[in-house]
């Protein structure tokens, strides 16, 4: 299985990094289901061409946070998420773009008033 | 650092009369890809004999897979190793690939016959010619197929892509991944090719002029090595220079700088705290950063 995983190499976020958000958010928005057997190390490495190394360390931390599990010998699987987490993750991730958003606005100096009247009309763009 | 040893070598020096090789100081992890680049002459080609006591080093220790090199009777630790060494040698000129095969059958008793096909298959080798009349890429994935038929632990290969066209190139590239799919695997490579890098290797050694200039975990090494456009009122090139891990400076109109540097974060946390704007960002190809290196190694030996 590929997994829709896409990375930018000129980005200053460290490479897991930006594999652990994209992955996380993958799991916790439900794409992919509880027992989804994902790529092994080193064929997800293989992919998004990365090490092994950084694999493996996305892989401990999304286990250490109780998003996959591992099977001795067979493979890294998807677990069950339970709603509460789910909705903690899931906005986890739309935080930490918010984040982004105004980082970008503060590295042109544009300032509160502007990027609030931005961010409104973003927002009427998109809802309604 | 990282578990296992595959190979340990420990202030290795080979004289020659007009190159010497060391002291080499390199471990080479296993269940990783690990590439060595560097410019022609480097020493990179050498190394590999010196690990199969094709050449004897002068001084120093090498270890294979937990086995000393150099002492004697290397036969059952080559039974373990697959190599594919640089150049085909010419005194098999005459000979057919079948024959090469039967030879490599009677000294690999770990020989997977079904696995041999199965490679010369996917590369569209066909073995019944002669190897001196085979094409320079047919020649390779024949010879490359071989290196691998009998399942090694350990794979040396001296660039590997030399001579293969894009499609034969890929192909290498998955046989690669999939050998290495159980994780006690290792191989170390050697290459020219940025994108061959960039995609097999987990880590990356630097050589040149016989000496290991320095050996990084991949991601790390390309998420720090970075060239930033940083623009501020008071900045000078005196101040520029202060950048951590600065690597180079060049004046890029008005008050913008352009800053190379190896140590990224530290360096956009600089910028910070200076009072300055970061306002572009370039990652640094492998070829930049390897000049960037062997210039600080040029330096530094100058000092």
């Amino acid at each position: 299985m590929r997994l829709p995983i896409q990375i930018n190499e000129q980005s200053a976020e460290p490479l897991y990094h930006q594999i652990e958000v994209q992955l996380r958010a993958l799991i916790v928005s439900g794409q992919l289901e509880e027992g989804t057997l994902l790529p092994s190390i080193r064929e997800l490495a293989q992919t998004v061409k990365c090490s092994v190394i950084t694999v493996k360390r996305v892989y401990n931390d999304l286990e250490q946070e109780g998003l996959l599990r591992t099977r001795q010998g067979t493979g890294t699987y998807v677990a069950k998420v339970e709603e509460q987490e789910r909705d903690k993750h899931r906005l986890a991730a739309v935080i930490e773009a918010l984040e982004q958003a105004i980082a970008a606005a503060k590295r042109v100096q544009c300032p509160e008033e502007e990027l609030r009247s931005l961010f409104d009309d973003t927002i009427s763009k998109h809802y309604e | 650092m990282f578990g296992e040893t595959a190979i340990q070598l420990t202030g290795v020096i080979q004289k020659r009369p007009n190159f010497r090789l060391g002291p080499l100081d390199l471990m080479v992890p296993k269940g990783y890809i690990t590439a060595i680049v560097g410019p022609n002459g480097s020493g990179k080609s050498s190394t590999f004999r010196l690990m199969l006591d094709l050449n004897k080093a002068g001084e120093g220790t090498i270890e294979v897979l937990g086995a000393p090199v150099g002492r004697g009777d290397e036969t059952e630790l080559k039974k373990r190793i697959g190599y594919l060494a640089d150049e085909p040698f010419p005194h098999e000129d005459g000979m057919k690939g079948t024959e090469k095969a039967d030879f490599h059958r009677f000294w690999y008793e770990s020989w997977d016959v079904n696995r041999y096909r199965e490679l010369l298959q996917i590369l569209g080798v066909d073995d019944h010619q002669a190897l001196g009349k085979m094409s320079k890429g047919m020649r390779r994935k024949f010879e490359f197929a071989l290196a691998l038929a009998h399942g090694p632990e350990l794979l040396l290969l001296d660039e590997p892509s030399s001579g293969l066209d894009p499609l034969a190139w890929k192909t290498m590239i998955d046989i690669l991944h999939r050998y290495m799919e159980p994780g006690d695997r290792t191989i170390l490579m050697s290459s020219h090719i940025i994108e061959e890098v960039k995609r097999l290797a987990d880590f990356i050694v630097f050589m040149a002029q016989g000496r290991v200039l320095g050996m990084y975990e991949k991601d790390e090494l390309f998420g720090s090595w970075f060239t930033f456009f940083v623009s501020g009122e008071q900045l000078t090139a005196k101040l520029a220079a202060a950048a951590p891990g600065q690597c180079g400076v060049e004046h890029a109109g008005g008050s913008t700088y352009r800053i190379t540097t190896s140590k990224a974060a530290e360096t956009e946390a600089w910028c910070l705290r200076e009072g300055l704007q970061l306002i572009g960002r370039q990652a640094l190809e492998l070829d930049e950063i390897m000049s960037a290196l062997m210039l600080q190694d040029r330096l530094s030996n100058r000092s």
